[in-house]
């Protein structure tokens, strides 16, 4: 045992030790501290045990006589060792980082690059060694008629190839299942949209049928049945444009009038002079309609026919 | 196995590979290379090395008793990775270590590498130069063996292996004593009988996290693309002797801490751990417990005291009169005066 006298300095740290002390003091017999008192290894002051710090054995000289003396000096050509750092890193420079792999820093934890590390070791040893076998006549690439046992039998071989077809193939069904899902999907939408096309046709043909009933039109231009006009595309830029021109959703547009800028205001008159005298909401195309277009918006799209022509349609149908 | 493996164009005499050799390594030709010859003229075969064989290195590989089936495996591999490697049957554990040099001698062999297994858990690998040379104990962990499913490289048995070590190596004097020793442990010679003549693998050493990392490629292509073969492992350096299996020790390890160390470290983590919640436990009690006070004194109790007026006392030495009980006056049941009505 070490026994360390410290000197009355610091007395908070030595209350501290003097607990540690005192328990550790009172494993020691006391005819074992009258000893060390007559020894003269005890002083005044705390006496902490401390705990001899362990020496590794680090012979450096005894190591290189060692290696000196049972050491071959080989040809290459019997070793084959090579020292070398791992080859460059494609993958990271083609994606521009910088690659902060140096010896020491692959942290071994991260299981791919501690793998790629080494990996690529063994490419730079295998690249730096191609030419010194070349040179040294010890081949590497075996000719095509050359059989002989490989260390793993061709069962074990076969078991690898097996599992990795079997990956593979568990791959592909994964991605077929996940397409046919999408698949599925978008095909229930399309059919929605179908039927629901189709219904809207059958509505419409319903009611185009009713007002020529009715005498609401006199035109039988619904039997002809689904002959889209092909729109050319400077017409969809049209359509587009007059959209865009005509501003906001005439819905919008009331709901402003209303709600907009603090909504109405009370006790304002409705029929005025200015009010009369406004003519916006005059459309001419469509009150001068004559064969308008189904699309067609604003106003009525068939005036109703007088009384007389009613009467007669209706006779008629 | 099938007919695809049998040799063909083995005639040539500069083939060392003469069928008598071989039959040592591939039993199943045998039979079929015996018909052949039979038909053949039957030519002495050349002497296998034809001289040519000079570095005889021969490592023996064998292990103590109570090994599991993975250090086996690791074992088999090894020994078929190493064509110049002997085999030997399981040591007992009563027999003291430096009972390995003598087989050793008796085996001819000049490299050893011996794994010892303890309380089945725990593997020990050491490498030695078998009469005079140095040794080294590892430490071995994270075992994969040549017969995973991953490993999906295959080599040439007996084929001689490239080496490759870090750059580590030449840093310290006990990390170039060992990689002499790799190298002339790992390294097949040239021109041994049961080699391959073509170098298609390749061991790797990198020293990592104070660990030496072992793992063994196939070289496919000639731009080094590379598969790996198996088998793997961990070496974790406990120290270098001098002498074979015993000897003065030139290096200790100093971050090394044995497996039983680590695992009682381990529980006297958990133990503290736990002692610590219930510590704390123990002080919220004492906590809550000891905030909660008698309260034998109330406090408040005199707020609302008003010193009254002082009264003389009235002390009644005489019993009181009986309260006179006003009882019903003759006063008829109701029925009665009902009736009298």
């Amino acid at each position: 045992m070490i026994i360390d006298s410290s000197t009355m300095e610091s007395e908070d740290e030595e209350s501290l030790l003097g607990q540690e002390s005192e328990d550790e003091n009172s494993e020691l017999s006391d005819s074992e501290l009258q000893e060390a008192f007559a020894k003269g290894w005890l002083k005044p002051g705390m006496n902490v045990l401390v705990d001899k710090t362990k020496k590794h054995v680090n012979n450096v000289e005894g190591l290189k006589q060692c290696l000196a003396g049972f050491r071959k000096d080989l040809p290459w050509a019997e070793r084959l060792d090579m020292t070398n750092l791992p080859a460059e890193d494609v993958i990271y420079k083609a994606e521009g980082k910088k690659p902060a792999v140096k010896i020491g820093d692959v942290n071994p934890d991260d299981d791919f690059q501690r793998e790629m590390f080494f990996y690529r070791q063994a490419q730079a040893t295998v690249l730096d060694a191609l030419p010194l076998l070349s040179k040294h006549g010890i081949p590497t690439k075996r000719p095509d008629d050359y059989f002989a046992e490989m260390a793993k039998s061709d069962q074990q071989m076969q078991k690898i190839r097996k599992k990795l077809i079997s990956k593979q193939l568990i791959l592909q069904k994964s991605e077929k299942a996940k397409k046919l899902r999408e698949q599925r999907k978008f095909g229930k939408k399309v059919q929605v949209e179908v039927i629901q096309k189709r219904h809207k046709e059958k509505r419409d043909m319903m009611t185009s049928v009713k007002k020529f009933q009715k005498g609401m039109t006199d035109k039988l231009d619904f039997l002809d049945g689904d002959q889209k006009k092909p729109r050319e595309p400077s017409q969809a830029q049209n359509k587009v444009a007059k959209d865009n021109k005509k501003g906001p959703n005439a819905k919008r547009k009331y709901k402003d009038q209303r709600f907009g800028f603090g909504g109405k205001k009370k006790g304002k008159k409705w029929n005025t002079k200015e009010s009369h005298n406004d003519v916006s909401g005059f459309r001419a195309k469509v009150a001068n309609a004559k064969g308008a277009k189904k699309g067609a918006k604003g106003g009525k799209q068939n005036k109703r026919p007088g009384k007389s022509v009613r009467k007669k349609t209706k006779s008629r149908s | 196995m099938s007919a695809f493996k049998r040799k063909r164009g083995g005639q040539a005499p500069g083939n060392k590979k003469a069928k008598k050799a071989k039959f040592v390594a591939d039993t199943s030709e045998a039979p079929k290379e015996n018909e052949q010859e039979k038909t053949h003229e039957i030519t002495v075969p050349a002497p296998v090395s034809q001289g040519k064989w000079k570095n005889k290195e021969r490592v023996l590989i064998f292990s103590s008793r109570g090994i599991n089936y993975r250090t086996r495996h690791m074992m088999q591999d090894l020994r078929t990775m190493m064509p110049h490697s002997k085999a030997d049957t399981k040591m007992d554990r009563k027999d003291k270590l430096f009972v390995v040099n003598e087989v050793c001698e008796i085996k001819n062999c000049n490299k050893c590498i011996f794994f010892e297994a303890k309380k089945k858990q725990d593997l020990y690998m050491w490498v030695a130069n078998s009469p005079h040379g140095p040794s080294a104990k590892f430490l071995v962990q994270n075992i994969h063996t040549l017969a995973e499913l991953k490993m999906t490289g295959n080599c040439l048995k007996g084929s001689r292996p490239l080496l490759s070590f870090d750059p580590k190596f030449d840093s310290e004097p006990h990390f170039a004593v060992l990689k002499e020793l790799f190298t002339q442990t790992f390294s097949t010679p040239r021109y041994h009988p049961k080699s391959q003549p073509f170098v298609d693998h390749v061991f790797t050493f990198t020293i990592n996290d104070d660990r030496i990392w072992f793992r063994n490629y196939q070289i496919m292509e000639e731009d080094a693309a590379l598969v790996e073969i198996g088998p793997r492992f961990v070496l974790n350096l406990i120290k270098v002797f001098q002498g074979s299996f015993g000897g003065p020790t030139l290096f200790e390890n100093p971050n090394f801490t044995s497996p039983n160390m680590h695992r009682r470290q381990i529980r006297l983590a958990a133990a503290a751990r736990v002692r610590e919640k219930q510590m704390v436990k123990e002080l919220q009690k004492l906590k809550r417990a000891g905030t909660k006070e008698d309260v034998t004194i109330d406090v408040t109790a005199d707020v609302f005291l008003t010193p009254a007026d002082e009264t003389p006392v009235l002390i009644q030495t005489e019993a009181p009169e009986p309260k006179v009980v006003k009882k019903n006056k003759h006063k008829a049941f109701k029925r009665q005066r009902m009736a009298r009505k």
